[in-house]
């Protein structure tokens, strides 16, 4: 099997699918001649010309909005919000018109838009573009959100994104963008809504997101070293939710911890462990458990900065804290 | 008359086609007079604006586009969906958040939808659609089709950032779209000299290079000549237009709306002299016998909508989930 | 109508205590502020008061452990009936009684005398500082996983072991908890044998030859949990040598000009006196480790670990900075009389700042202490041993005491922690510094 990046195997996903497809195209600042702050699409300007990889103005609402309108002609754009930190400026878009005309309109209207973006602390970019914002999106109505950890999940799910008729919130991790994976040779969509099983356990599961899964995979690394046997689990859409698969891992397992950088107070994570509690209640044997940045806003110090998101060190802690004795 | 700041290309109308309008115009007044009784009446739900004075830009708007074009509306939409195409019936009917509604009940006033007739949804949220009709005019212009996207939005919008965005993409890009202005003077109860450090607004679109065009909206066939000129200037690949339409809100901001922000005179007044129904009616000396004629007719299209919509299906309640995704 | 005497909380994180015994029986007259029984808390046993006048009606828990708030007494007018249950013993059978006496109490449905309301009131108040405090610290932090809400009787275990007893038809009140705070977890259900009912009443007195098992106490089981929480801690340990000879010379001064009923100092208190001064000139070593923050206190109240019958505690010297060593020792040396007799108060063991172990007159030359959290160091102390060492390029033979620093680095850096030892060694060597 080929290897990627992950930043490779999101460019990959794009290409082929404006290869394949006129009514695809790309939309967001400075990904033309520059490839985009990430280099995610460096390279395709030469390829698709000017007219389908479109720098736009610094204009949040404008590129989120003309995405929406021509989804709603039936093309599938896909538009990039530079760091999450701006979906704030283009909130209006996605929450009150992108997520809402299909219901307003009485099924009239579908807008396949996918609204790519990254982001994640890790670089010392400050509070303004590092903020983890994925649980806002999976409180509305209307949107899909995707947050794969891997370059076969983030080929795989991209394609998915661009041929969902829903618009889609599409996070990607900065830190993960070099990192490498195995990739099947030609792109298998990935279905929304279905697990991956990424490391099979006995005695807790952590349920990690974005960047937090390879954190926890060395956490689980790290537990067996001290006889905890550890099955991570990595949702990779969060809307919609493949509660079963989360709740049957703890129904095996009966402890569980989250996972994701983004702060824990109001976090997915809460999503999460009231999900498992609902569904596995009389199989917990301990509290669950949750992992998230500390409440502040980024600060921009390293030292700072390190301490205040979480690592592989802070979901092993809560791994042994559900399996701990008095 | 149609005051034209550039070289005009008026075709004009014939008389025939003016009283079809006159008719048209009248059949909203009426229409929108029944909804304020109903609602007064209690019979409707909601939140309800309505556009008694504006009727000749909706329908001067209207008569110029081609069923192939699309519009995204206001709030205060009634009148536009009707001159595009939408049955009384449909409208009134969603009004009464029935099944048969023309967004089945989903959307209410401030929704209404009729993709089939080109209506892409009236936006609640002041300046929402902008950035949507950007959009749906650049899928023409990808996709090289003759069509142009047009806005409503009114002299409050113009304030907002997503207005301001809009144009600038719009211009930028050169796409088929058409802004029209229906400056009324009044962002909800705030007056223009509270909202506009200018008065006109015309200077807004001019700086950012989109050509403007000043018209007198009580004059349906000056609308009309306005927007053939624009919608000709934007399909040949010019870029889009703005219409600044200077209208006459000859109600409050909604029904029941006790207007303590304006003089009573003053609506006096401009029912007086700016009513672009009596203003048509003196223009083709339309007798009282035909007035009359006229007038039973379209008020027996509004009482058959009310009979039709209280006759409708009341939704399912489960089936507020069926429009959530595609 | 009578007032109910509920078991009192009497200190941040205190869910339930132990009943030793009662100091009046059932029909005695008791007073407001009268001993009343004796309760063992997981830091200390202390003899309870009464909070009203009267007589004591009924007795519904004898002993055993029983959560705070339950209800665990009456005390009302002479004759007074009083809708309670046979009385029972604590654990789990306790609750239930208590709950139907509040609901008997209920029904009376009369105002409560000035002497029940009171108390309740104090603890609602204190409950919501509480709940004010961890508001203001949960926002600074991932929610806290706190369990210190008294759980009102109900017998704390996790879902799954709960099903499972269901299943297996075992009472869950019967099994003895080993999860975190005693919470009943699936493996303790699995491993439950029926009949081998949770502290199970403490134990006869073995048969010669039969392996002794022993119950352990709260204060056991505090210190169990706490040394193990400290032990986590990423420790590193300053060990240095100080010449005591001065330090010595300074103590017999001290004794010979000991006036009548004035305790004879110690090298203990000594030491005590010398670390307190050297803590305010090293605030970084004066310090608590929170896990968001660390705590530099104006302060140093210096704790001495004690060998009590029940295990050990360890009493704080207040202010030992600007006390002298004869009142440090005054001070040490009714604090540890108290500790041997199991009379220290909570208010005795809080707000240490530091603390010292010495195991020197056990003839331990040098030892690692383990941390005392939130303390951010603990300093262990040896026997002094005469010891040759070269003076002047001579061999002379020296007083020396061995001093061991363990430092929590989290809060302490190693510079930090070496600069506070060269400063008690230079102290001990020249005390006079200190004074």
């Amino acid at each position: 099997m080929p290897e990627l990046t992950y930043r490779e195997a999101v460019r990959d996903a794009l290409s082929a699918a404006m290869r394949q497809d006129e009514d695809v195209f790309i939309m967001g600042e400075d990904i033309a001649e520059m490839g985009g702050s990430m280099g995610v699409t460096q390279g395709m300007l030469a390829e698709f010309g000017p007219e389908r990889v479109r720098n736009t103005p610094i204009s949040e609402i404008a590129i989120v909005g003309a995405g929406i309108g021509a989804a709603m002609q039936g093309m599938r754009p896909v538009v990039e919000i530079m760091y999450q930190d701006f979906l704030t400026i283009s909130m209006e878009q996605i929450v009150n018109q992108a997520a809402k005309h299909r219901t307003m309109s009485g099924g009239q209207l579908k807008v396949p838009l996918t609204l790519r973006t990254q982001g994640g602390a890790g670089w010392s970019p400050g509070a303004q573009h590092a903020q983890q914002v994925e649980s806002w999106f999976c409180h509305v109505p209307g949107l899909k959100v995707a947050y794969p950890s891997t370059p076969e999940d983030v080929r795989g799910l991209l394609w998915s994104s661009i041929y969902d008729d829903n618009p889609v919130i599409f996070f990607e991790h900065r830190l993960l963008y070099p990192l490498k994976g195995e990739v099947p040779e030609e792109i298998e969509p990935i279905p929304f809504g279905k697990a991956r099983v990424m490391r099979e356990g006995s005695d807790v599961t952590v349920i990690a997101i974005g960047r937090m899964v390879p954190e926890a995979m060395q956490a689980a690394q790290d537990a067996e070293q001290e006889g905890i046997s550890v099955e991570v689990i990595d949702p990779r859409t969060l809307l919609p939710l493949d509660e079963e698969a989360l709740i049957a891992s703890v129904k095996k397992t009966t402890r569980c911890v989250t996972a994701h950088e983004a702060v824990t107070r109001g976090g997915f994570g809460a999503e999460l462990a009231a999900v498992v509690q609902s569904g596995a209640f009389d199989y917990l044997d301990a509290p669950i458990e949750r992992v998230g940045a500390k409440f502040a806003p980024l600060a921009f110090s390293p030292a700072m900065e390190q301490w205040a998101v979480p690592h592989a060190a802070d979901v092993l802690e809560a791994v042994k804290r559900t399996v701990a004795r008095a | 008359m149609a005051k034209v700041e550039e070289k005009s290309v008026a075709t004009g109308l014939s008389d025939e086609r003016l009283r079809d309008l006159f008719r048209e115009m009248l059949l909203m007044r009426r229409f929108e007079e029944k909804v304020e009784e109903r609602f007064r009446a209690g019979e409707l739900p909601g939140f309800l604006h309505v556009a008694i004075g504006q009727e000749a830009v909706a329908a001067g708007v209207m008569s110029a586009l081609e069923p192939d074009d699309t519009i995204m509306s206001t709030h205060r939409a009634h009148a536009h969906t009707l001159a595009k195409g939408t049955h009384p019936n449909a409208i009134m009917a969603e009004l009464y958040g029935k099944l048969e509604g023309c967004s089945q009940g989903y959307g209410g006033s401030m929704h209404l939808y009729d993709v089939a007739n080109g209506m892409l949804g009236a936006n609640a949220v002041v300046g929402g659609g902008l950035p949507q009709i950007t959009g749906t005019a650049l899928a023409y212009k990808l996709r090289k089709q003759p069509r142009v996207a047009v806005a409503f939005f009114g002299d409050g919008a113009t304030n907002t950032g997503a207005f301001h965005e809009s144009l600038n993409l719009a211009q930028l890009w050169k796409v088929p779209a058409l802004f029209v202005l229906e400056m009324n003077g009044w962002a909800e109860s705030t007056p223009m000299s509270q909202h506009l450090p200018i008065t006109d607004l015309s200077e807004r679109a001019k700086a950012f290079g989109m050509k403007a065009i000043s018209v007198d909206g009580q004059d349906v066939e000056a609308v009309h000549d306005a927007t053939a000129e624009a919608r000709a200037y934007a399909v040949e690949g010019n870029g889009p237009v703005f219409l600044n339409v200077r209208t006459y809100r000859m109600v409050g901001h909604y029904i029941g709306d006790p207007q303590v922000y304006r003089e009573k005179d003053e609506i006096a007044d401009l029912r007086d002299t700016k009513d672009p129904i009596e203003l048509l009616r003196a223009r083709l000396e339309i007798s009282d016998e035909d007035f009359e004629a006229l007038d039973t007719e379209v008020t027996a299209i509004v009482e058959a909508s009310v009979e039709f919509a209280k006759a409708g299906t009341d939704p399912n309640p489960e089936d507020a989930l069926k429009y959530v995704y595609a | 109508m009578a007032t109910e005497v509920k078991l009192p909380r009497l200190g941040q994180g205190m869910e339930s205590g132990t009943i030793v015994k009662w100091l009046k029986g059932e029909g005695e007259a008791v007073k407001k502020r009268e001993p009343l029984y004796e309760l063992d808390t997981d830091k200390v046993t202390q003899e309870v008061e009464a909070e009203a006048d009267g007589v004591l009606l009924k007795i519904l828990v004898d002993s055993g452990e029983v959560d705070v708030g339950s209800t665990i007494a009456f005390i009302g007018k002479e004759g007074e009936e009083v809708s309670a249950p046979e009385p029972s013993s604590g654990n789990g059978a306790a609750p239930a009684a208590a709950e139907d006496e509040e609901a008997a109490v209920e029904d009376a449905d009369e105002p409560e005398t000035e002497g029940s309301a009171a108390p309740a009131m104090d603890d609602q108040r204190e409950r919501g500082q509480e709940a004010a405090a961890a508001t203001a610290a949960g926002a600074t932090d991932h929610v806290a996983q706190s369990n210190d809400v008294p759980s009102n009787g109900r017998v704390k275990a996790s879902p799954l072991a709960r099903r499972l007893a269901r299943e297996k038809g075992i009472e869950i009140s019967e099994v003895s908890g080993t999860g975190p705070d005693g919470r009943i977890v699936a493996e303790d259900v699995e491993n439950f044998t029926p009949g081998a009912a949770k502290a199970a009443a403490p134990a006869a007195h073995p048969r010669s030859g039969e392996v002794e098992e022993i119950q352990l106490s709260n204060t056991r089981k505090t210190i169990a949990r706490r040394l193990t929480e400290a032990w986590q801690a990423p420790v590193f340990q300053l060990t240095v040598n100080a010449d005591m000879t001065r330090a010595n010379d300074l103590r017999e001064r001290l004794v010979a000009r000991l006036r009548e009923g004035e305790t004879k100092p110690t090298v203990s208190d000594l030491l005590t006196k010398v670390a307190a001064a050297a803590l305010l000139r090293h605030p970084a070593v004066n310090a608590h480790y929170t896990g968001d923050s660390i705590l530099r206190f104006p302060a140093a109240h210096v704790g001495i670990a004690v060998a009590a019958p029940n295990g050990l505690v360890v009493p704080v010297i207040r202010d030992a900075d600007r006390r002298s060593i004869s009142e440090i020792a005054a001070a040490r040396a009714e604090l540890v009389g108290r500790a041997r007799e199991g009379k220290l108060q909570l208010a005795d063991m809080e707000d240490g700042t530091f603390t010292i172990s010495n195991l020197g007159m056990f003839g331990i030359e040098q030892f690692v202490a383990v941390l005392n959290p939130p303390q951010a160091a603990i300093l262990a102390v040896g026997a002094t041993v005469e010891t040759p060492v070269v003076r002047d390029g001579e061999v002379t033979v020296r007083p020396l005491l061995t001093l061991t620093l363990t430092c929590d680095h989290r809060a302490i850096d190693g510079a930090e922690g070496a600069d506070f030892l060269r400063t008690v060694k230079e102290l001990l060597e020249e005390p006079a510094l200190a004074l």
